[in-house]
């Protein structure tokens, strides 16, 4: 059982603040549900809509198709979207509304209060008993809410809908909340940024957590001041990480490649927007996976992960800390506006333990660069002890002196690129869904794994044969994370937010694997089930030859 | 210990009289060797903290400010020098000098102004003279050079000073100073290159130098100061200001997030428990 809604109006019109007011009561119900917007780049006007779609069972996508529900703020929701009402769908005019918001100031002499009435109609609509509902409200807001429920009983639509709540003790998570937490639960205690849609978030969320925690924000005056702020602080001793989009990165990438050469850990998250340039702000797309595994100068390694799963997004943030640290490289952390703006819902337990950060006690005679049978010199910060920490962006010698001896320049280079075979070894390997016999399989990384599952499970229903698998982290990548699913004998379907279909090109290059079809998608909107499913369907008909 | 026949400055360059200088004062102060962190970005100056005896990060072309500034907030128990050439702090990382001083940390800024691109062999720096010619400014430099001191003064840093690398004992005092005071420091030292500078020379900078005795305690005062240029350049502490307060910062190094800290976090904020 489920039920969609969609809640459309300019800017300013209290669609966001719907959303979060239905979605905070919702799971404080315990109801299943799945949350995203889409809005443009600007604070008032223009046309922004919020999608939430309500279930008796875990959701984490869009379906697609139509809606059950539309809230039509105004005229623009009506004409863009009412097309795509189901046909026994509820409509909420802009005129009905008007009326709402005049009552309203009537009765409660504050016309604000029509969203809380609205979202009371709404949870009329999927049966939310009022006495649970009222235990979990705040009275002040519940008159307005049962406001709305008599609106629906007014217009017939109470009930029309019922949706079970069946969600157990459970977070709720939009997906920059779990990378800023992940970086927390990662022993991370300085952040430097410059604000920029859709890695914004991030920042908000580290700076309020530092009012409390031993943690600093600093906002920088610009990219570039923050990655190198932030490799200071490493530097000294701190875990440390910056957040951005693929503008603001571009403008870090000589630093990206700074860490590379002084081998210091730094974190990078980047929120992924439709380029190049500013691009669409405020949407979503894949194009940046090439810019960081290409990103800066030289030849350094890295690890670049791309969760698609709110949990995994905790743990590859939390990871990359260590990651970071062991290996003395930069990490990032790649998302999407999509993923970042979409909230879900979090069933399982959060790791709550910190892991301590790890140095070495060393006298005089210590070298940062020192070569080591590891293939690892041994991290130690300044101040501690009576080593000094020398480190150089030039090339070095052991010791962190700048050096110009080429014979020294090969075993440095050989220390750096060696740590790429412990890379591969560390790798996490993708995640399988569905049945290992299924001769299509879906591959996809980032954001659009849980998409991509429900796909699966709506062609499966179908007895179309189909199974998916999901790289969560998309470099590097090794021979032994694909080796147990016999791609070379699959139908394989690359799905990728982009143009370009960037990962399909990694596959291609890391494995001599070709993908039979790609599926893009890059107008700036998240792919729901609906279109993966038949555009699967479609390359999997018999008529269709590529 | 550094060897001076690793050093790669041409012979008679002012920045081996500043290192001299640098390595006297180091000695001198009441704080550990293993306490003071030294950044910089690229060029001759940049190798400065290569030549000292310090922990060091020598970063990239104009960004020492941002890594100084990253170290200190880290760490506010270790004492933080930047240092640069002009054309690194103030041109490459120009943004960087405006904003770091704007942060009210407890840094110390040095420069090396050679008024010239030394490490690329001689283009103008934004410090070079106006209508000075050189190989990418072959009709004569068109452009106003920028005023670091003025400039310093104007964005609120509480300590600036101008030390020549002719006079040691004098630029010796100024940087202890600098280190010193509690607050941005910041120290522009006229540093003659004898390989790219034919006209910012020892005798040319001899002829103009004076002290200032009274550092003005005013700050329109000390900007006045400060802007002069020409037959006559101040040298010594330009402008400072006690009573201004540096940030507080927090501890974060010696109390590393543990378990408890995220169950407190998780139990009062954004996220929602239930
Ligand atoms: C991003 C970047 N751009 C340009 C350079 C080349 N470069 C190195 S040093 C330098 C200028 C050096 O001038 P200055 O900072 O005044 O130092 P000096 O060598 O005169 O001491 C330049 C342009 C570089 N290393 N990095
Ligand atoms: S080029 Fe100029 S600044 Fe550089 S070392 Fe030579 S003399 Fe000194």
């Amino acid at each position: 059982m489920e039920f969609s809604v969609l809640i459309g109006g300019e800017a300013g019109l209290g669609a966001f603040s719907m959303e979060l007011e239905l979605t905070d009561i919702l799971s404080r119900l315990n109801y299943y549900f799945f949350a995203t917007k889409n809005y443009m780049s600007r604070v008032r006007g223009g046309h922004n809509f919020h999608m939430i779609r309500i279930a008796d069972h875990s959701v984490h996508a869009l379906t697609g198709g139509s809606w059950d529900m539309i809230v039509a703020l105004d005229e623009e929701t009506e004409i863009r979207h009412r097309v795509h009402l189901y046909d026994k769908g509820l409509y909420l005019s802009p005129t009905l509304i008007g009326e709402v918001a005049r009552e309203a100031r009537e009765e409660f002499h504050d016309v604000t209060v029509s969203n809380t009435i609205l979202v009371g109609v709404i949870l009329a609509i999927i049966d939310v008993d009022t006495e649970r509902l009222a235990a979990v409200t705040e009275s002040n807001k519940l008159k307005y809410l049962r406001r709305g429920f008599k609106y629906a009983g007014q217009w017939e639509m109470a009930g029309i809908f019922p949706i079970p709540s069946k969600a157990g003790c459970h977070y709720i998570f939009d997906g920059n909340k779990a990378i800023a937490l992940g970086s927390l639960l990662g022993g991370c205690q300085f952040m430097a940024g410059y604000p920029m849609t859709p890695a914004t978030s991030i920042m908000h969320y580290f700076a309020t957590a530092a009012m409390s925690l031993p943690a600093h924000f600093e906002q920088a005056e610009d990219e570039i001041s923050a990655i190198n702020m932030a490799l200071g602080a490493s530097y000294a001793g701190v875990r440390s990480m910056v957040a951005t989009a693929g503008g603001g990165f571009a403008l870090m990438q000589e630093a990206v490649s700074l860490a590379g050469m002084t081998e210091t850990p730094i974190v990078i998250v980047v929120g992924q927007r439709p380029g190049p340039a500013t691009g669409l702000p405020t949407r979503t797309e894949q194009g940046d996976l090439n810019l960081v595994l290409y990103a800066g100068h030289g030849e350094f390694p890295r690890i670049v992960f791309a969760p698609g799963t709110i949990g995994e997004a905790i743990d590859v943030t939390r990871k990359s800390f260590e990651l970071a640290d062991r290996y003395q490289i930069p990490v990032f952390v790649l998302t999407d506006q999509y993923f970042a703006d979409s909230v879900q819902l979090m069933e399982e337990d959060l790791p709550v333990s910190v892991p301590a950060r790890e140095y070495g006690i060393f006298d005089r005679a210590y070298q940062r660069y020192a070569l080591m049978e590891t293939g690892i010199s041994p991290l130690t910060f300044p101040g501690l002890f009576d080593a000094m920490v020398r480190v150089d962006s030039d090339e070095h010698d052991e010791s962190g002196t700048i050096t110009e001896d080429l014979d020294l320049r090969i075993r440095m280079v050989d220390k750096r690129l060696g740590k790429m075979t412990l890379l591969k070894k560390d790798a996490i390997p993708p995640t399988f869904y569905g049945d290992s016999e299924a001769g299509t399989i879906l591959i996809s990384w980032g954001s659009n794994r849980l998409i991509v599952e429900e796909a699966v499970d709506k062609l499966v229903a179908e007895r179309i044969e189909a199974s998916a698998l999901h790289f969560g982290q998309v470099y590097p990548l090794s021979n032994d994370m694909i080796a147990p699913y016999q791609l070379e004998s699959k139908t394989i379907i690359c799905v990728e937010n982009n143009g370009g279909a960037q990962f399909a090109c990694l596959l291609k290059k890391e494995f001599g694997l070709h993908a039979t079809h790609n599926i893009l998608k890059y107008n700036g909107e998240c792919f729901t089930v609906e279109e993966i499913y038949s555009r699967v369907k479609l390359l999997l008909s018999p008529e269709v030859e590529e | 210990m550094i060897k001076k026949t690793d050093i790669t400055w041409c012979p008679g360059c002012g920045n081996y009289a500043i290192r001299d200088v640098l390595e006297k004062v180091l000695h001198e102060l009441p704080i550990p060797r293993k306490d003071i962190a030294f950044t910089s970005g690229i060029g001759q100056a940049a190798k400065m903290p290569q030549y000292l005896e310090v922990n060091y990060f020598n970063g990239l072309h104009g960004r020492s400010l941002p890594l100084a500034v990253g170290i200190k907030l880290a760490r506010p128990d270790l004492t933080v020098v930047s240092y640069s050439g002009d054309g690194c702090l103030y041109g490459e990382g120009g943004n960087h000098f405006i904003h770091a001083i704007r942060r009210r940390l407890d840094l110390t800024i040095i420069t090396s102004d050679n008024q010239i691109y030394g490490l690329t062999k001689g283009q103008s720096s934004p410090t070079t003279d106006f209508g000075v010619k050189n190989a990418l400014d072959p009709r004569g430099n068109e452009n106003i050079p920028l005023n670091p001191l003025s400039l310093a003064i104007n964005m609120g840093a509480p300590f600036v000073a101008r030390g020549y690398a002719g006079d040691k004992d004098h630029l010796g005092g100024i940087i202890r100073e600098a280190i010193l005071f509690k607050g941005t420091a910041v120290v522009d030292i006229l540093q003659p290159c004898v390989s790219f500078n034919n006209i910012n020379t020892y005798q040319w900078y001899h002829k103009r130098v004076f002290k200032v005795d009274n550092t003005p305690a005013d700050r329109y005062e000390a900007m006045k100061l400060a802007e002069q240029w020409g037959d006559k350049i101040p040298i010594g502490i330009i402008y400072r200001d006690d009573k201004a307060e540096c940030r507080e910062l927090a501890k974060i190094f010696r109390e590393p997030l543990t378990e408890a800290d995220i169950r407190e976090h998780l139990a009062m904020k954004c996220v929602m428990m239930r």
